[in-house]
């Protein structure tokens, strides 16, 4: 059925096709509009859930470990500072391999205090073991809360999944979004059965104090468990194709690419706008390609390598800093073409929420041509910053 | 929600639509942008419009501050909710525009001061990118699921109230708005931490006290009105007021409001324990 409605709704109608068991919250903008929706659909009989209002992010990552090493499906949603005091309790999950789904509405951490989209939130939790998703329209945040459950069960995973999207951008901006039958998602999506769970009939013990004669292992079983998630990802991605009719591409999705000299990688709502660019280049005759990073965690290097490999130049996107140079997707792409030749450069804009126009991503794609014809570049360009020239 | 509202009826047209607010510091009443987008097939842009076919102004005390239609295509149209007929609006440039009395629909049916509903009628009007009947559908349904039934039929009646009410016709050009200046530091220029103290630049003041520039008295559709006689000086109203506007006058006993500042909240005139404080309609 179609619906014209927001990010935010169509992700709470993404938890409750998913039948989700307990719901620990606490409201951020711009994350709230999911709590208010699945706050109703608890209260309207459309969900049969525990609604927890927690006092705090960091009590709801704990109420949420705790009800999934329970054996529930969980899910919560964040936001910016809301996520930085669940840190914490983020390192604690995925170790212990409790499935939570927690989209983040991507939003600036201060300071300086903001509201808008930026994803300096979501990269400090890169190194926590949640995977981790970024997406480009409403529809792909609905189906990627479907997916992120698939995805975190599966025995070969066990982990936390963060779908990411765009604060505003997305979370507060109505697109039609064909939303599933919930028949259809309970043929794909089976109930959550773990093995073990916190039972006073079969007692276990979860999340127990470990000295260093075990963490090495438990870290590497962890590490593991991110690398088989790639396969795991693929495998539901073209599952979700052959059932729902929309293939995402799985870790990444390209446009235009075949036979592409530059191209640019993007993540989030910018790849939605990056793709009329690329139209509108490739109308000029302009041999310009597009590629979507979808996860960052796991990071796709082995994908990555392969679909630049006929490029004579390689621009990278990033809409947050590390503060040492680049971006954080740029320093992991670097990484993982390492041994390629190609001028990589990266382009960082949309800060803080600054618009992302056509004209920068222009401008992106004129910076990466001209590495490509060897001509002097920035390796960092700060795109629509008063004070730098790109 | 108007916004929202119209790309819900184009798309049961069988287009695609994208809507999507900015946020700055909104509340009610405060001045605030909200985009729409419809086309015929999927939309992937996702920034703000730049050069709209269309601008709709809900508030027409903005004329006087912003130049409104400078993003506006040529061939565009202008749909400005205000008692005056097109011709009797100086946009700065002779262009498409449609006038509606929408404050007054808005208050007479919906005995308050809120046009989105009625605004979007007059938009049908001037575009034809929507039918009425496809509007009159999704304020039904999108503010009755919200509201209530009833609430959602009289949105729906204003709306088809300034369809018909809809002037269309040209502006006028004479005045010359400046562009609103606004300070843009390099980051060089930034102070350190963006920490700021009291300063003046080309573009006005910056830092502690800046905000006595940011006049809001056009955010007011009533205002306070006080009636001496049967004031007591309980000072309630000076105390509750949340911006402040309301100032004592020690060597007369008396109180006076700043109206520059004041957003016309009825704060005061709810909380005045002897009724002395009515609201009234700031403009027409």
């Amino acid at each position: 059925m179609k619906k014209v409605i927001t990010g935010d709704h169509a992700v709470a109608i993404g938890a409750k096709l998913c039948r989700v068991e307990v719901v620990p919250a606490y409201p951020i903008t711009p994350q709230t509009l999911i709590i208010e929706h699945i706050a109703d659909f608890v209260n309207d009989g459309e969900l049969d859930a525990k609604f927890l209002t927690m006092e705090s992010e960091h009590s709801v990552m704990s109420a949420a470990a705790a009800a999934s090493a329970a054996g529930a499906r969980v899910f919560t949603a964040t936001s910016s500072q809301g996520l930085a005091f669940m840190h914490e309790m983020l390192y604690a999950t995925a170790p212990l391999r409790l499935p939570i789904v927690m989209p983040d509405a991507s939003r600036t951490l201060g300071g300086p205090p903001g509201i808008w989209c930026e994803y300096n939130d979501s990269m400090g939790a890169r190194d926590s073991g949640w995977l981790q998703l970024y997406v480009e329209d409403n529809q792909e945040a609905l189906d990627m809360v479907i997916q992120s459950f698939r995805i975190a069960e599966d025995k070969r995973v066990l982990l936390p999944v963060m779908p990411c999207l765009d604060g505003f951008v997305l979370t507060h901006t109505v697109e039609p979004v064909d939303v599933p039958q919930q028949e259809e998602i309970d043929s794909f999506l089976p109930p959550y059965e773990p093995d073990i769970i916190l039972d006073t009939a079969r007692p276990a013990m979860i999340g127990t104090f470990m000295p260093p004669e075990y963490i090495m292992e438990m870290r590497r079983q962890t590490a593991g468990a991110v690398e088989s998630s790639k396969e795991v990802i693929q495998e539901i991605n073209s599952k979700f194709a052959k059932k729902f009719g929309r293939d995402y591409g799985g870790l990444i999705d390209t446009y235009r690419m075949d036979d592409a000299e530059i191209a640019l990688i993007t993540m989030g709502t910018v790849t939605s706008t990056s793709r009329e660019v690329v139209d509108e280049l490739r109308q000029k005759g302009e041999k310009v390609g597009l590629i979507k990073l979808r996860f960052f965690r796991p990071f796709p290097s082995r994908e990555l390598k392969k679909a630049v490999s006929k490029l004579s130049a390689l621009g990278v996107f990033d809409r947050s800093i590390s503060y040492h140079g680049g971006g954080q997707v740029y320093n992991e792409v670097r990484s993982a073409l390492f041994g390629m030749t190609i001028p990589v450069i990266n382009h960082l804009a949309g800060l803080g929420g600054r618009d992302v126009t056509k004209e920068q991503i222009m401008k992106m794609f004129e910076l990466t041509r001209k590495a490509a014809k060897g001509e002097k570049v920035n390796e960092i360009n700060w795109h629509d910053t008063r004070g730098e020239t790109v | 929600m108007a916004a929202q509202t119209l790309a819900e009826a184009a798309v049961n047209e069988g287009n695609y639509a994208v809507a999507f607010p900015f946020f700055g510091a909104e509340r009610r009443g405060a001045p605030v942008l909200a985009f729409t987008r419809i086309d015929s097939k999927k939309i992937f842009s996702k920034t703000q419009v730049y050069n709209p076919d269309c601008v709709v102004v809900l508030d027409d005390s903005l004329l006087d501050t912003i130049d409104v239609v400078s993003g506006l295509k040529p061939e565009g149209i202008a749909v400005i909710n205000s008692k005056e007929r097109p011709e009797d609006i100086d946009l700065g440039k002779i262009i498409n525009t449609a006038t509606v009395n929408a404050i007054s629909i808005a208050l007479e049916i919906l005995k308050a001061p809120i046009t989105n509903t009625a605004i979007l009628g007059a938009f049908a009007k001037a575009t034809g990118v929507v039918k009425i009947e496809s509007l009159e559908e999704s304020i039904k349904r999108k503010f009755g699921e919200k509201l209530g039934e009833k609430t959602g039929e009289r949105n729906a009646l204003a709306a088809r109230t300034a369809y018909e009410k809809t002037i269309i016709g040209k502006s006028r050009g004479i005045k010359k708005l400046e562009a609103r200046k606004q300070w843009l530091p390099t980051y060089q220029e930034m102070p350190v931490g963006g920490s700021l103290i009291e300063g003046k630049t080309d573009a006005g003041l910056i830092g502690p006290g800046s905000f006595i520039e940011n006049k809001v008295s056009g955010w007011a559709t009533y205002r306070p009105l006080r009636d001496r006689e049967k004031c007591v000086m309980c000072l309630l109203c000076w105390f509750y007021c949340p911006e402040g506007t309301i100032h004592r006058i020690s060597n007369r006993g008396d109180l006076m409001t700043n109206y520059d500042y004041c957003k016309g909240c009825g704060v005061c005139a709810n909380e005045c324990p002897v009724d002395a404080i009515k609201m009234v309609r700031a403009r027409v």
